[in-house]
């Protein structure tokens, strides 16, 4: 069902963990502020943010030995994290418009 | 004797008339009353966390008269109840306004207010004055229930399921005669499910397997799904209200944020569920689900950005906006963050009820929580001084409130930087290397990184309640004497 986390693997656990949210964050935050204020050079960054988080689930189903059916909250995860920031941003507009 | 029993009931509402404003309406009143409840409960929640807190450097400390057990116990307690009269107060403070009409009922609510008060005060008292001995029926029934953070006795229970109701009966019937918003259905449903939950934690079950999966219902269920929901809604009338926020989108928002926290809470729940005794494939479930319980909090993240860019932060509050972000934050790194790290099962094997959970557990409650309240608290003082001026320019360039709001977040995020540290050496040496036995507790405990962090949780202790007591001071004092009306701002519909 689950294997743990191996001693050697603490620490980057807790570390890519914390990576993939404050990744997922950055991401969602940037691509809002660059759309904001249409600059495209923000959006790169944004992209960036989602690179770290992309490494950090990567590292993170690594160390949690995520095999099997856990390969599907991986997946989850990476298309979660990239998509709904974009429908958030939608729907921002949407409710903010007149 | 009696002459004094019998005066005591008008002694203590003539007290509490005192705070009447002629700036507030009904609800406000009563709001205004809850809100002076929790401000005290708050600082007895940080009295007895100290104490507690104390007892981990210097064990012998009060043993005997206060043990760290009963310290414990308030220290949390008297947290969950501060916290639930700060939302009750919230709700009645925007009653009228959103409802459009008179409240129902307000005199029934208000004799709700002492009587809950008295309850909760008798309860603290018979924790006070018994804290050991058998547990058995009686106890549970006139002592303590015994069930972390809900450990009010079961006659008390009953005493706040009725005063639910009556809150319940104010809020539905006041939006029943008046008009109902999109709010306030989620409101009101919410309401529903965060008192039938509170059901769940109120029957004993020998079976300690059983009596934790339900307990959890009432823990997990209120703090990741229907509180969540409850601050949504205060939220968004405070948006509109602070910053002039149309309906429309924090309506928007309300329903995304519903459909996302209960989409993914409701089965996160699963998370609790790894070590107690119940079937494999909650490791599943709970991995799953809860590894999802972040996003919506990213996604108030998106929202706070555009915000800040369509408003530029304009509004009529500024310590309550600030508060208002630092919850964002708070719910963000408390909730988000520091609860993804330790959500897989793969790692709370390792994690599991060591100080690790004491860090998101500080973390998540004040910063998710506490702030909001907060933030409400200084909308409610602008308009009982008479919807006085609370923007920048405050005399002493508002130096309290920022210093206030400056040491309880310093206070408190070095105590969950402590007890992170402390975590990580428990779930490392205790669990990982010497394999959770008794003596390897102890060893965990005995470390210097434990040890050390201890001390440092303790000095940010007092840090944190250092800012408390700056903060009361300020919201006792700010507005006085000011002229200056509150930025009018145009709250459109
Ligand atoms: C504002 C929302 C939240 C609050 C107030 C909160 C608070 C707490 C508290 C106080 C505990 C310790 C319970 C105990 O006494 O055993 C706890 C446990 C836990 N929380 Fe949260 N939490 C929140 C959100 C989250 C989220 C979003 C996640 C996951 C992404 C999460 C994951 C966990 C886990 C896995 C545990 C169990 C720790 C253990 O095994 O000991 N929490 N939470
Ligand atoms: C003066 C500041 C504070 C001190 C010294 C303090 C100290 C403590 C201590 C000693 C414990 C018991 C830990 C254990 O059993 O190992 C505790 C538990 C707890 N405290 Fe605090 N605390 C403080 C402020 C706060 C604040 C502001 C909050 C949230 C609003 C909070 C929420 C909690 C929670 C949820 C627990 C239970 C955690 C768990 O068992 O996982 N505390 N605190
Ligand atoms: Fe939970």
């Amino acid at each position: 069902m689950i294997e743990p986390v191996a001693l050697k693997d603490f620490f980057i656990t807790f570390f890519s963990a914390a990576l993939v949210i404050l990744g997922g964050a950055g991401y969602a935050g940037l691509y809002a502020w660059a759309k904001l204020r249409g600059n495209p050079r923000l959006l790169l960054w944004a992209y960036a943010c989602y690179a770290v988080l992309a490494g950090a689930t990567f590292l993170l189903a690594r160390a949690t030995h995520l095999n099997g059916q856990w390969q599907i909250l991986v997946g989850l995860m990476l298309t979660g994290y990239l998509l709904a920031p974009l429908g958030i941003w939608k729907l921002c507009v949407a409710s903010h418009g007149n | 004797m009696n002459s004094i029993v019998s005066a005591l009931p008008g002694k203590i509402t003539s007290l509490f008339g005192k705070l009447d404003s002629p700036y507030l309406n009904g609800g406000q009143q009563l709001a205004v009353k809850y809100f002076s409840v929790a401000t005290v409960l708050f600082f007895a929640q940080l009295l007895f966390g100290l104490l507690a807190a104390i007892q981990f450097v210097a064990p012998g400390f009060l043993f005997g008269w206060l043990d760290f057990s009963v310290n414990r116990m308030i220290h949390i307690n008297a947290m969950v109840v501060w916290l639930l009269y700060g939302f009750i107060g919230s709700v009645y403070w925007f009653l009228e306004e959103e409802s459009g009409t008179e409240i129902a009922g307000l005199k029934l609510g208000n004799i709700a207010f002492y009587v809950l008060t008295g309850a909760v005060t008798i309860v603290v008292l018979v924790f006070l004055l018994i804290q050991t001995g058998p547990g058995k029926d009686t106890t549970i029934w006139f002592i303590n229930e015994g069930r972390e953070y809900i450990e009010a006795p079961r006659w008390a229970d009953f005493g706040i399921v009725a005063v639910m109701l009556v809150f319940f009966y104010n809020v539905a019937g006041t939006f029943a005669k008046g008009r109902w918003s999109g709010i306030s259905g989620v409101l009101t449903l919410d309401l529903i499910a965060l008192a039938g939950l509170y059901c769940a934690g109120m029957f004993y079950l020998t079976n300690i397997t059983a009596d934790q999966y339900w307990w959890w219902w009432v823990i997990h269920l209120w703090v990741e799904a229907t509180w969540e929901v409850l601050v949504g809604c205060i939220m968004a009338w405070s948006l509109m209200h602070l910053i002039g926020a149309r309906r429309k989108i924090v309506q928007t928002w309300l329903y995304i944020e519903v459909a996302l926290m209960f989409g993914s809470g409701i089965l996160g729940l699963g998370h609790h569920y790894f070590w107690i005794g119940t079937p494999d494939y909650w490791f599943s479930i709970g991995g799953f689900f809860s590894a999802l319980e972040p996003i919506p909090l990213v996604a108030m993240v998106v929202h706070s950005v555009y915000d800040a860019g369509v408003h530029q932060f304009k509004s009529r509050n500024h310590p309550a906006l600030a508060w208002i972000i630092a919850h964002t934050f708070g719910n963000f790194l408390g909730a988000g963050v520091w609860g993804f790290m330790h959500t897989l099962p793969q790692i709370n094997l390792y994690t599991h009820g060591t100080q690790w959970s004491a860090s998101h557990g500080h973390l998540a409650f004040f910063g998710a929580y506490a702030t909001i309240n907060i933030a409400f608290f200084y909308m409610a003082v602008q308009k009982w001084r008479g919807n006085v001026w609370m923007g920048g320019e405050l005399p002493g360039n508002g130096w309290k409130w920022k210093w206030a709001m400056a040491l309880l977040n310093v206070g408190v995020l070095g105590m969950t930087v402590a007890l992170l540290i402390a975590g990580y050496e428990q779930s490392f040496i205790e669990r990982a290397m010497e394999g959770s036995t008794w003596s390897a507790y102890f060893s965990a405990q005995n470390h210097p990184w434990f040890q050390q962090a201890m001390h440092w949780r303790l000095l940010f202790g007092l840090i944190t309640i250092a800012g408390l007591v700056l903060l009361i001071w300020d919201l006792v004092t700010i507005g006085k004497g000011e002229t200056r009306p509150a930025l009018q701002l145009l709250e459109a519909e």
